[in-house]
């Protein structure tokens, strides 16, 4: 998951490392040097440029992709309704994915094994389970549980109760899937945030007389959330992506509006051409933003 | 003070008896140490003497297996009721923990916090003393310890000596009555050592607190120490006014160490 963040460090070190490889070259020019040849990267850079060609011109002058269509759709109510969709679910999802994950991190390191286990296997369960048989599990709640009640366990007194089928809409359904299993990947990236905050931080905030959880509110979360800010950030955009899933119960996003256009027209590759845009087009911004959080981040 | 005077004053921090395991390995033998309100007390010895574990005890960082360590009026950690000891609640130790203030050998400094913050964080917080009032005395603080311009920089922006100094008045703004020095220069590089010991040695000056560092500096522990207490193999061996103990050691062991550290 943290993929993203390695590639771009790596990409902004050997950056420099250039730089100031190149202003060494220049002030010693006068070497008269004849540079190897790499034949390797020339015969790859011939394959890159055929393929990336021929793909293009495949999809460009394909008789069977109607481009007129994918333009007559891309901007249409329907889809940007869609689109919007996804965005709330994502963004609903993260949070409430990423306060789960927060306290189930807490959980995990409580001494406590009954509290650390009961976290363990939730993030057992939830990370373990395809996202896509979790949504259909959720989704259909109401085949095995009638009501949500509040009441007081193990008896029949209920405070409050509400028939599932009433409340689960796709949109609920969605929400909690991807927040469950978004708050089981994200739990351990928080635990491992806050494994990082070192025993020295733990006893000074104890010395100073502060117990335990204003330790963690004032000086354990704020140092791992800092660290926390790059990985999150790949965490959203996953979470994006895998929002596509909640089409198999009609979650009404992006995806779930572009197939059932297509249902009714049949131009689905023209349609799936217009979600896909949409996509990348977010997942662009997405990662440009995250660009600029990770940089401050590590200025800091 | 000296030691006629220290058995007429209520001792302010009291050791009975403590022994202390790590597992299977003892590291403090039956240490009894009292020390008077006011005084400024060295604990010296050789690495792995247990020093550090006796200071970390002291505000109980550690917990002891045998004996009672009392600051005050507090039992340490615990509260004694018909003949038992029960461990006291969170708030309860963190309330005991107050009135013992702490400067560790890495600083802890908070990195997420000014110089500023990390000194009127915890009185803000824990004190509830209002913002501007500690924030105008944390500024008092850092000027005191030398630092009046630094008041906006980040841990990270600052050298060794810098941090320390931002710590000792961090301990200093909860006023706590006995302060507790780990180590304080043993992470500094030698030449910002002594910026440190100054701040310390103004606090020894004009404080009304109870001190207790341990420390290689013998120097400083001749300077401003009233006692030099010295530790080796978790035992408490030798202790007394400082000329007598550095000067003319009675055990065998201060000697050895002596003539190890003095050259």
């Amino acid at each position: 998951m943290t993929e993203g963040t390695v590639v771009t460090e790596t990409g902004s070190t050997s950056g420099r490392v250039n730089l100031k490889t190149r202003s060494l070259l220049t002030r010693e020019n006068k070497l008269n040097v004849v540079p190897v040849r790499h034949w390797g990267r020339g015969v790859l850079a011939v394959v890159s440029v055929i393929v990336l060609i021929s793909v293009v011109l495949g999809l460009w002058t394909n008789p069977n992709i109607q481009w007129p269509i994918v333009g007559e759709f891309l901007f249409s109510p329907a889809i940007l309704k869609g689109l919007g969709t996804t965005l709330e679910i994502t963004a609903v999802s993260m949070v409430f994915a990423l306060v789960l994950a927060v306290v189930i991190a807490v959980m995990r390191i409580s001494p406590s094994r009954i509290v650390s286990g009961f976290a363990a296997g939730y993030v057992f369960i939830f990370r373990g389970v395809p996202l896509i048989v979790l949504l259909i599990f959720v989704g259909n709640l109401g085949l095995f549980f009638q009501n949500f009640a509040i009441g007081i366990p193990f008896t029949d007194i209920t405070f409050w109760s509400v028939p599932v089928k009433e409340v689960m809409t796709p949109f609920l359904a969605s929400v909690i899937g991807l927040s469950l299993a978004g708050s089981g990947y994200m739990a351990e990236i928080v635990r491992g945030g806050l494994l990082s905050i070192g025993r020295g931080q733990h006893e000074a905030a104890k010395a100073l007389g502060l117990n335990g959880a204003r330790t963690l509110r004032y000086v354990v979360l704020p140092q791992a959330l800092r660290v926390l800010l790059p990985p999150m950030g790949n965490e959203f955009i996953s979470m994006l992506k895998a929002s596509a899933i909640v089409s198999v119960i009609a979650g009404g996003d992006l995806l779930t509006v572009a197939l059932g256009i297509s249902g009714s027209n049949f131009r689905t590759i023209e349609l799936l051409i217009v979600a896909t845009i949409w996509y990348l087009l977010v997942i662009t911004v997405l990662t440009i933003v995250q660009y600029f959080i990770e940089k401050r981040t590590a200025e800091r | 003070m000296t030691a006629e005077t220290q058995t007429l004053v209520r001792p302010m921090v009291s050791v009975e008896g403590v022994d202390k395991w790590f597992g299977q390995n003892q590291v403090l033998f039956d240490i009894d140490l009292q020390i008077a309100e006011g005084e400024t007390v060295c604990l010296i010895g050789p690495s792995g003497s247990g020093k550090s574990t006796l200071l970390r005890c002291i505000n109980h960082l550690e917990e002891i297996n045998t004996g009672r360590i009392r600051v005050g009026d507090d039992l340490i950690g615990y509260r004694e009721k018909r003949g038992r000891l029960h461990e006291l609640k969170e708030h309860e130790a963190c309330h005991q923990r107050v009135r013992v203030g702490m400067v560790f050998q890495q600083f802890n400094l908070f990195p997420h916090m000014t110089a500023l913050e990390n000194i009127a964080f915890a009185p803000i917080k824990i004190l509830r003393v209002p913002k501007a009032e500690a924030i105008s005395r944390a500024r008092t603080l850092l000027e005191r310890v030398g630092l009046a311009a630094k008041a906006d920089f980040y841990p990270s922006q600052l050298s060794g000596g810098q941090q320390q100094r931002v710590a000792i008045a961090r301990a200093v703004a909860m006023r706590p009555t006995v302060l507790l020095f780990d180590e304080p220069t043993s992470a500094l590089d030698p030449e910002l050592v002594g910026e440190v010991l100054e701040v310390m040695k103004d606090l020894v000056r004009t404080a009304n607190m109870t001190i207790v560092v341990v420390t290689h500096e013998m120097g400083f522990a001749r300077e401003v120490a009233d006692r030099v207490v010295f530790m080796a193999d978790g035992r408490l061996v030798e202790q007394g006014e400082p000329a007598q103990v550095l000067d003319s050691p009675q055990n065998a062991r201060t000697r050895e160490f002596l003539s190890a550290v003095i050259r």
